[in-house]
């Protein structure tokens, strides 16, 4: 183990100080035995830990053996933290490609990967599992991830298609028979989809893709990430269920339109208004919305009546299982254009 | 009553006290205790090698310009000096420089003519400079080889007829306890009555134990200068005889008279030239001539060198010997110690010591046979003095192996 673990710290301490470069070779002859089953031939650990000994022992003599059971556990926990170490980054490196996070359990901690709110992992932790003393969930849990990651890579070969993953009664902010269809997943709430909205109109998305959405209330510790994305996200299906007719731009686009680039009257962006609203002043405004953008009372109280409708859970309960299931992506916004998932903010030069 | 130094403050005098001033650059706190393996050189002959570099750094060997004569002279007076040191006479034994010991002895052990010798005759105790070319020699004579036992006082233990035709090879001192060949001169008269020869590891013996050399009858002795105060070299003094009936097989520049397509003349009148292939290390040899010199007049704590090493030795012997938990080799004080502490590795101990500025060698000290494979000990610790060598020296040494092995057990 010593060995072993003085290769590992020898190598990184010959990275920085050519002082040390020329032990790594021993070094590694030795470890290599080692990790090959076999007994060192060289006299190289002993070497080692008596010359990290000899000051205590020219001191306190007495301090030798603890500090050199010391040795042997601190070489124990650098092998230890060694392969963690080695197994996150390859880990991290995987997730990165195939979610475009390093971290899977909570994408938007990871500075790597684009921006975007995560959709956190139900699952506890390895550490979180250790410290509930569930030692096999821990593994168990934590290989399931991998696994799950290793399998999705092929997804990421594929060639996406927006139109496999539209919802029911999809709306799109445009309309053009010669374009393609681009599927985005946005929680209302979240001020990375704010961000792709605008981005989008910054780069005249919509006039080269038919761009359509799936509203996705991220889900909270308690509840829902954003408070009132699921009230909103209702609202949007009612008007999807039962569309304005004649209006050049569907309402529930309209919806989205305010939220994310207008502000309300106290100066702040109507999403962040809306997130630090209760329901019923969300509800109030929303509905005030749907008469601004020209639904008749009659129809306004067919939509309200809507949002609570088994019809709207139905489709939002769909919409979810197309977002975890099949589109498979734990970043909010994702986008699907140009043969391939975006999965967390895309730049106006992404878009374009 | 002997005093005990075990654990005791170091004694009030200057820990340079009895240190001769030649050994002033040693930075205090210094403690070298590994003159087996090579001696501190004394200013003097630190001096004689930067003046030869820097004054008239020339070739010698027959030339006719001033620098190089005086090397000439030099090495001539080196070649003298060591002569006189043995007591021996130029008209039958000659002075070659080679690298080392082990050089010269396989310069000779390896270049014995075919059918000369019946066998070749060693002792259990010797350094791998003696063993393995006994080995390589016996294979290539295609003798036996015996290897015999020696007794606690260093006597080589043998049956007259053992020594028939041998070629027997020795060491004067070992390396490993410092004892001492102390039947000489019977082993020689011995060997030469059954028609062998003896040749000589005097390595050890050459820095302080040259009294069983003098006037030596024996047909060679090699020795390194850097044992004896010297810069690094080693030293042959054989036999004219012997050297004239070397199969010569490591020839070159400085050996021979004359030079034609498919032969060649060998120099004459200069048998100790059959050992020196090539340039030889002008500087190393003329510093020996300055050691030579130094060592006939340092007093060290104005004591004579063998009576001032005398008592260090005991100091030193008494001290390790009062360590509980360490088995000494040695059964009497020696210049040269070895020791081992069952419990303890010595190669740890020796790093820990390094780390109190205490300079000793571990391992097996070149004695792989007889330590390891005869005795079958661990790896030990040697403690060997030199003439820098105080008693301040040893009992600061002494001190702190004690506090180790306290500390540690």
């Amino acid at each position: 183990m010593f060995c072993i673990a003085a290769f590992i710290v020898l190598v990184v301490m010959a990275a920085f100080s050519a002082r040390y470069r020329r032990y790594v070779g021993t070094a590694w002859n030795c470890a290599w035995r080692r990790v090959t089953f076999r007994p060192c031939d060289t006299t190289f650990k002993q070497d080692i830990k008596d010359h990290l000994l000899a000051p205590i022992a020219a001191r306190r003599p007495g301090l030798v053996r603890p500090a050199g059971i010391t040795l042997e556990i601190l070489a124990v926990l650098v092998i230890l933290t060694t392969i963690w170490s080695g197994y996150t980054v390859v880990k991290s490196a995987v997730n990165l490609y195939v979610y475009g996070t390093c971290n899977k359990q909570d994408s938007a901690s990871c500075t790597l990967g684009a921006e975007a709110c995560s959709i956190p992992d139900e699952t506890p932790g390895f550490v979180e599992s250790i410290a509930s003393f569930d030692v096999l969930g821990a593994f168990g849990n934590e290989f399931a991830s991998l696994g799950e990651t290793f399998a999705a890579i092929p997804a990421r070969f594929q060639t996406w298609r927006a139109e496999d993953y539209l919802p029911a009664n999809a709306s799109y902010l445009t309309e053009d028979a010669a374009n393609p269809t681009a599927l985005e997943v946005i929680d209302p709430g979240c001020t990375f989809c704010r961000a792709l909205f605008l981005n989008i109109e910054e780069s005249g998305f919509e006039s080269d893709y038919n761009l359509t959405y799936i509203a996705y209330p991220i889900n909270g510790t308690d509840g829902y990430k954003f408070p009132n994305s699921l009230l909103v996200t209702q609202y949007l299906e009612a008007l999807r269920l039962h569309p304005l007719e004649g209006a050049e731009t569907p309402v529930d686009w309209q919806i989205l339109s305010r939220i994310f680039t207008e502000k309300a009257e106290t100066g702040l962006p109507w999403q962040d208004t809306i997130n630090a609203m209760t329901a019923v002043e969300t509800t109030a405004t929303l509905t005030d919305w749907l008469g601004e953008f020209g639904l008749s009372d009659e129809q306004i109280d067919v939509v309200v009546a809507e949002t609570g409708s088994d019809a709207v859970t139905e489709v939002i309960a769909a919409n979810k299982a197309i977002v975890e299931d099949d589109i498979d992506t734990i970043k909010i916004p994702t986008i699907i254009f140009d043969g391939r998932r975006h999965d967390g903010l895309v730049s106006v030069d992404g878009l374009q | 009553m002997k005093r005990s130094t075990l654990f005791s403050r170091a004694v009030d005098a200057p820990p340079s006290a009895g240190r001769p001033d030649d050994f002033a650059y040693l930075e205090p706190g210094e403690i070298y205790l590994d003159a087996a393996c090579q001696s501190l050189r004394p200013q003097p002959v630190i001096d004689a090698l930067i003046d030869y570099y820097t004054t008239y750094n020339a070739c010698g060997g027959r030339v006719k310009y001033a620098w190089g004569q005086k090397v000439d002279a030099r090495v001539a007076d080196t070649r003298k000096a060591v002569l006189n040191l043995l007591g021996l006479s130029a008209k039958q034994y000659a002075v070659s420089f080679t690298l080392n010991t082990t050089y010269g002895l396989n310069l000779l052990l390896q270049q014995l003519p075919q059918g000369r010798f019946g066998r070749i005759v060693t002792s259990s105790i010797e350094h791998n400079s003696v063993f393995l070319p006994t080995i390589t020699a016996a294979r290539r004579l295609g003798v036996e080889r015996l290897v015999l036992v020696r007794a606690a006082d260093g006597a080589l233990l043998y049956d007259a007829g053992q020594l028939e035709r041998a070629v027997v090879v020795v060491n004067v001192a070992s390396n490993v306890d410092g004892r001492q060949l102390t039947n000489l001169a019977q082993l020689v008269s011995d060997t030469h009555a059954r028609g062998g020869i003896v040749i000589l590891d005097a390595a050890q013996a050459m820095g302080h134990s040259r009294a069983l050399l003098q006037k030596t009858d024996a047909d060679a002795v090699c020795f390194s200068a850097h044992k004896m105060y010297g810069a690094s070299l080693g030293v042959v003094v054989a036999r004219h005889e012997l050297l004239s009936s070397l199969d010569l097989g490591f020839v070159g520049g400085g050996m021979v008279q004359d030079v034609r397509e498919e032969d060649f003349d060998l120099v004459q009148g200069d048998p100790g030239a059959l050992l020196e292939p090539g340039l030889q290390a002008w500087g190393e040899i003329i510093a020996l001539g300055r050691a030579i010199d130094w060592l006939g007049t340092v007093r060290p704590g104005g004591q004579a060198p063998a009576r001032h090493l005398a008592g260090l030795s005991t100091r030193l012997f008494d001290g390790l010997a009062e360590i509980p938990g360490l088995s000494l080799l040695n059964h009497e004080p020696s210049p040269v110690i070895s020791l081992y502490a069952p419990r303890q590795d010595s190669h740890r101990l020796a790093v820990f010591l390094s780390h109190s500025k205490v300079s000793v060698r571990s391992g097996y000290f070149c004695a792989h046979h007889y330590l390891k494979q005869q005795l079958g000990l661990p790896p030990l610790l040697r403690f060997s003095l030199g003439l820098h060598s105080t008693a301040s020296d040893i009992d600061t040494a002494t001190q702190a192996l004690a506090r180790l092995m306290k500390g540690l057990s």
